[in-house]
C-alpha cells in the first residue's frame, strides 16, 4: 500500500474541506434527481445528460458574454434555465404521455433521453475538452490549516446548503411545492382533489432538471468539460440518493457528504482505490441500512 | 385444528384487529361476517402470515405458526384465496394452478425437466372440479372478473390445503356467477370434505354453508356459534343483522 | 399439454435458423463473420439477463458485472496462470455465479428498484477495483494479446466454437425456461406476493435465478475473451448493463428467444450506423423510444402476437 502523501493533520483537514465541496456540487444534482424519483417515481438516467449539458452551456453562455466575471455569472444563473427548457420540451412532447405505463418502460425512456442527449450534445459542441475561467473574486486560494484552500471550493460550501434551504423553503412554503411533496405521498389523493398531476409532475421533473443544469454549471470550472461526465456523475447521484432514502432531500444531502467526504478521504489514504471507497462507503450503507439512512417517501 | 387467541394488530395507532377470538375444528366451515372495516381481511392476513400480529397465539394443528412468513404458513396447510383478484396475469390459467400443486410437491427448483411431465395430472383435476378446463389455455388476465375469483380458488386449492381460507369469494360478482360459485363451494366441501374459514357479505351464502359463524364488529369478535345462536344474539342484531 | 421438453413444431424454425448459421461463414468476409461472432456472444449476455428480468421479474441493473467477473477470470488464468485453458473456460462461469451468489445474497432481500440500486452499487464496486488494480487487471487498459487455444483462434474455428456453445446455452435455458423452476420463476414476476401464499419461497427462488443467469453471463464472458483476445473494464462498466436491458426489451423481453433478436439488431445498429455516422447512439435512442411507444412488447413478442393472433407463446 503506498501512501499518496504523509497523513497530518492539517492535510486530513484540507482533504476535508475539498470533499465537503464537492459533496456540494453532488447534493445540488442528486436533490434534484431525488425529487425526480419522489414525485414520479422515476429515476432519471438522463439526469447526468442535463448536467452535462448545464456545464456545456455554461461553457457557450460565458464565452457569448465575453467571459471574464460577467461572463461567469451570468452563464451560471442562465444556464440552469437552458436546460430547465431542455427538460421541459423533452416532458411535454414524450415523456408526459407515458405516465400509466409500465415502471421500467419509463426508466427505459429516460435512457434513450440519455443516449440521444449524449449524441446532440456531441453534435453541438464536439469531442473536445472545454473549460471555463472562474472570475477573479473567486480565484487563487487561502490559507486555511496551514495549507492553502481553492476560493471556488469555498465558494461551493456557500452555495451548497444556500440551495438546500431554498429547496426546503420552496417545498415546504410554496403552494406549489407543498403539491409536489403531496404528489410524492399520495398521488391519487392530489389526483382526487382536483389538481392536475400531469402539470405537477412536469414541475417537478423541470425542477430536478434545473438542478442537475445547475451542477453542471457550477462543476464546469473546476473541471474540463468534457462528454462522458454524464455517465460519472449519473452512477453517483443513484447511489447517492439510494442511501439517503429515494426522495428525500435530507438524505440526499446525508449521502452527498458522505460520497464525497469518503472520495477525498481515499485520495489521501491509498491514491490508487480512491474511487473505491466512496462504493465501498454505499455498499456498507446499504447492507446496514437497506432501504436509505432516512425515510424514503417510497 | 385453528384457534386464534386475543389477536391483536394496530396500524398507525388504528386498532385493526383487537383481541379477536376464533376456532375452527377439522372437517367445519366456518364464516366470519362483520360489517366493512370490521378487521375480517386483516384477521386473515395475520394466520397466513402476510402480516405479523402485535399480540396474541394463532395455533395451528397443535402449533403456533404467528409470525411465520407465509411461505411457511401455506406448507403448514393453509391456503388464502384473496379477496382481490391476485393471480398470475401473464400465464395461462394450466399453469397458474400448475405453479401451486409443483409448490405443493416441492418441485419448484427443478431445473433440467419438463414442466409438462409434472402437477399435469393434479392440476386437471383440480381445473375439472371448478369448471375451468375449458379455459385451461387460457392466458388468466383475459379472463373474466368472475372467472378470475373461482381461478384464485383454484390456485388456493393447488397446495392441496387442510384448511382453505376464502375472503368473499363472491365479491364482485355477478347475481349468476355468484350463485354458480356458491354452488361450487357446496360441492367441494361435499366431495373434498374440505375444512374452510371464509368471510362473506352475502347472507344468503353465509347461512347456508356454515357450521358455525363468527361475528366481527369493530376488530373484536362478538360470538362465535351455530347460525341460529348468531341469528338470534341480540347483540349482533343489533350491530349487524339489524341493519338488513 | 405438452409434455416432452422439445417440440418439433414449435422449434423448426430454431434448427433451421442454426443450420443456416453453419453455413454462414462460407458466406461472408471475415469483417461480417467477426460481427456475427459478436452479435452470439451479446446474444448469450442478453439471453443471460432475461432470465432474470423478463421471466424473473429482478431488477438486475448490473448484469454486466458478472460478465466482466466471467472475461476477467478466463482471461487472468490465460495469461498469468500454466494451467490448461479448459480449465480457464471452466471457471470462468462458475467465478461469475459466485459473483452472482454473494451480490444477489444482499439483493434479494430488496424490492424493486432498491434491489437494483444495492446491484448497481456492488457492481461498481467490483468494476472500481479492476479499473484500478493494475497489478492485477491491468487497470483501465485491460489486458491484451490473451493467448486462446490454437484450435479456437481463426476466425472461422472461433465462429463454430462460440456458435456451439451458444446453440448449447439456449438450449439449455430453454430447457430451464420450460422447468418447473423456470416457470416458479415466471410466476414470482408476475405476482411475487401471491407466490408467497402459495407457499413458495421467493427469495430463495429469485437466488437461485441469479446464480444461473450470472453462470450463462459468465460464459458469455469467456465467449468474448475467444472472440477478441482481450479484456478492460467497460465490460462491468453500468452503461453496458443498460444497453444488454435494453437488447432484452428491445426484442421482447416476455418471449424466449426476444433479446437474441434485440442483439442482433442492436450490434448491427452499432456496426454499420455506425460506419454512417457517428451518431449511432442518437439513432439508437431514437429506435428505443418509438418502441416505447409502439411496440412495447418488443419486436420478437409483437411477431409471436401476429402469428399467433395473442396466444401466449408455447
Amino acid at each position: 500500500m503506498d501512501f499518496g502523501q504523509s497523513i497530518t493533520l492539517s492535510a486530513v483537514g484540507v482533504h476535508l474541506l475539498v470533499g465537503l465541496s464537492r459533496a456540494m456540487i453532488l447534493f445540488i444534482v442528486s436533490s434534484g434527481l431525488s425529487f425526480v424519483l419522489g414525485v414520479l417515481r422515476v429515476p432519471n438516467v438522463a439526469h447526468g445528460s442535463l448536467y452535462m449539458i448545464g456545464a456545456f452551456a455554461a461553457f457557450t453562455l460565458n464565452n457569448a458574454f465575453g467571459g471574464g466575471s460577467a461572463g461567469f455569472w451570468l452563464a451560471l444563473v442562465l444556464s440552469p434555465f437552458v436546460v430547465a427548457g431542455v427538460a421541459l420540451v423533452a416532458e411535454r412532447a414524450l415523456f408526459c404521455h407515458l405516465y400509466q405505463r409500465e415502471h421500467l418502460m419509463l426508466l427505459l425512456f429516460t435512457f434513450a433521453l440519455m443516449l440521444i442527449l449524449g449524441d446532440l450534445v456531441k453534435m453541438v459542441w464536439g469531442a473536445d475538452y472545454r473549460s471555463i475561467t472562474t472570475p477573479e473574486v473567486l480565484e487563487g486560494s487561502l490559507p486555511i490549516l496551514g495549507s492553502s484552500f481553492p476560493k471556488y471550493n469555498l465558494f461551493l460550501l456557500i452555495v451548497g446548503p444556500l440551495v438546500a434551504v431554498g429547496l426546503y423553503l420552496f417545498t415546504n412554503k410554496t403552494k406549489i411545492g407543498k403539491i409536489a411533496r403531496a404528489a410524492a405521498v399520495d398521488r391519487d389523493m392530489v389526483d382526487a382533489i382536483g389538481i392536475n398531476v400531469s402539470w405537477v409532475f412536469a414541475f417537478a421533473f423541470v425542477l430536478g432538471c434545473f438542478l442537475a443544469g445547475l451542477g453542471g454549471a457550477l462543476v464546469a470550472p473546476t473541471i474540463s468539460v468534457t462528454l462522458g461526465m454524464d455517465h460519472d456523475i449519473i452512477i453517483e447521484a443513484f447511489l447517492i440518493v439510494t442511501i439517503g432514502g429515494l426522495g428525500n432531500m435530507w438524505g440526499a444531502l446525508l449521502g452527498s457528504l458522505i460520497f464525497g467526504v469518503t472520495q477525498s478521504l481515499g485520495v489521501l489514504l491509498w491514491p490508487q482505490f480512491a474511487i473505491v471507497f466512496p462504493y465501498l462507503a454505499v455498499v456498507i450503507v446499504l447492507v446496514w441500512r437497506p432501504t436509505g439512512m432516512l425515510k424514503s417517501v417510497w | 385444528m385453528l384457534q386464534v387467541e386475543s389477536l391483536t394488530k394496530s396500524f398507525d395507532g388504528f386498532l385493526a384487529v383487537s383481541g379477536a377470538n376464533l376456532s375452527v375444528e377439522r372437517g367445519e366451515i366456518v364464516a366470519v361476517i362483520g360489517p366493512n372495516g370490521a378487521g375480517k381481511t386483516t384477521l386473515f392476513k395475520l394466520i397466513t402470515g402476510h402480516l405479523r400480529p402485535d399480540e396474541g397465539r394463532i395455533i395451528f394443528e397443535g402449533q403456533s405458526i404467528s409470525g411465520l412468513r407465509p411461505y411457511e404458513v401455506c406448507r403448514r396447510g393453509i391456503s388464502l384465496s384473496f379477496q382481490v383478484v391476485n393471480v398470475f396475469n401473464r400465464m395461462t390459467v394450466f399453469e397458474n394452478v400448475q405453479v401451486a400443486v409443483l409448490s405443493h410437491q416441492k418441485k419448484t427448483r427443478k431445473l433440467f425437466s419438463s414442466s409438462g411431465r409434472h402437477g399435469i395430472e393434479e392440476t386437471e383435476e383440480i381445473l375439472g372440479n371448478v369448471g375451468l378446463a375449458d379455459k385451461a389455455r387460457r392466458v388468466s388476465g383475459s379472463l373474466s372478473h368472475g372467472d378470475q375469483k373461482v381461478l384464485e380458488m383454484a390456485i388456493a386449492l393447488g397446495n392441496r390445503p387442510d384448511l382453505l381460507i376464502l375472503d368473499e369469494p363472491t365479491a364482485g360478482m355477478s347475481p349468476e356467477e355468484t350463485s354458480v360459485t356458491i354452488d361450487l363451494i357446496h360441492r367441494l366441501t361435499r366431495e373434498l370434505g374440505l375444512t374452510i374459514l371464509f368471510c362473506e357479505h352475502d347472507m344468503e351464502l353465509v347461512f347456508s354453508i356454515a357450521h358455525r359463524i363468527m361475528v366481527m364488529q369493530y376488530g373484536r369478535s362478538l360470538i362465535q356459534g351455530a347460525p341460529q345462536e348468531v341469528r338470534s344474539n341480540e347483540e349482533v342484531q343489533a350491530a349487524y343483522l339489524g341493519g338488513t | 399439454m405438452q409434455r416432452g421438453p422439445f417440440n418439433w413444431k414449435t422449434l423448426w424454425p430454431y434448427a433451421a435458423v442454426f443450420a443456416a448459421l453453419l453455413f454462414l461463414p462460407m458466406a461472408l468476409s471475415r469483417f461480417y463473420i467477426y460481427i456475427t461472432a459478436v452479435i452470439y456472444v451479446t446474444a448469450l449476455l442478453a439471453m443471460s439477463l432475461n432470465m432474470v428480468v423478463g421471466h424473473g421479474g429482478l431488477y438486475q441493473f448490473h448484469h454486466a458485472a458478472f460478465y466482466g467477473v466471467g472475461a476477467y477470470t478466463c482471461a487472468l488464468i490465460l495469461v498469468r496462470t500454466e494451467l490448461p485453458a479448459w480449465v480457464a473456460f471452466a471457471a470462468a462461469p462458475f467465478a461469475a455465479a459466485f459473483t452472482g451468489l454473494l451480490i444477489g445474497w444482499f439483493c434479494v432481500r430488496l424490492n424493486k428498484l432498491y434491489f437494483g440500486m444495492l446491484q448497481i452499487s456492488l457492481g461498481s464496486l467490483l468494476w472500481a477495483i479492476v479499473f484500478r488494480w493494475y497489478d492485477l487487471t491491468g487497470g483501465d487498459d485491460g489486458i491484451h494479446g490473451v493467448p486462446i487455444p490454437d484450435a479456437i483462434s481463426t476466425i472461422n474455428t472461433s465462429y463454430y466454437f462460440i456458435l456451439l456453445v451458444l446453440a448449447a446455452c439456449v438450449s439449455v435455458m430453454y430447457l430451464i425456461y420450460r422447468s418447473p423452476f423456470g416457470k416458479t420463476l415466471q410466476a414470482i414476476r408476475d405476482n411475487p406476493e401471491r407466490c408467497e401464499a402459495v407457499g413458495i419461497n421467493v427469495r430463495r427462488h429469485q437466488l437461485m435465478g441469479i446464480v444461473v443467469a450470472t453462470f450463462f453471463a459468465g460464459i458469455a464472458g469467456v465467449l468474448f475473451v475467444v472472440v477478441e483476445g482481450s479484456v478492460f473494464p467497460d465490460l462491468l462498466f453500468w452503461v453496458l448493463s443498460l444497453e444488454v436491458f435494453i437488447m432484452c426489451l428491445l426484442g421482447g423481453w416476455f418471449t424466449f428467444a426476444g433479446p437474441m433478436v434485440g442483439a442482433a439488431v442492436t450490434v448491427a445498429l452499432r456496426t454499420f450506423v455506425g460506419t454512417y455516422t457517428e451518431y449511432w447512439t442518437l439513432i439508437l435512442g431514437v429506435i428505443l423510444i418509438l418502441l416505447i411507444f409502439f411496440l412495447p412488447e418488443g419486436v420478437m413478442g409483437f411477431i409471436i402476437e401476429k402469428v399467433q393472433g395473442g396466444e401466449a407463446e408455447e
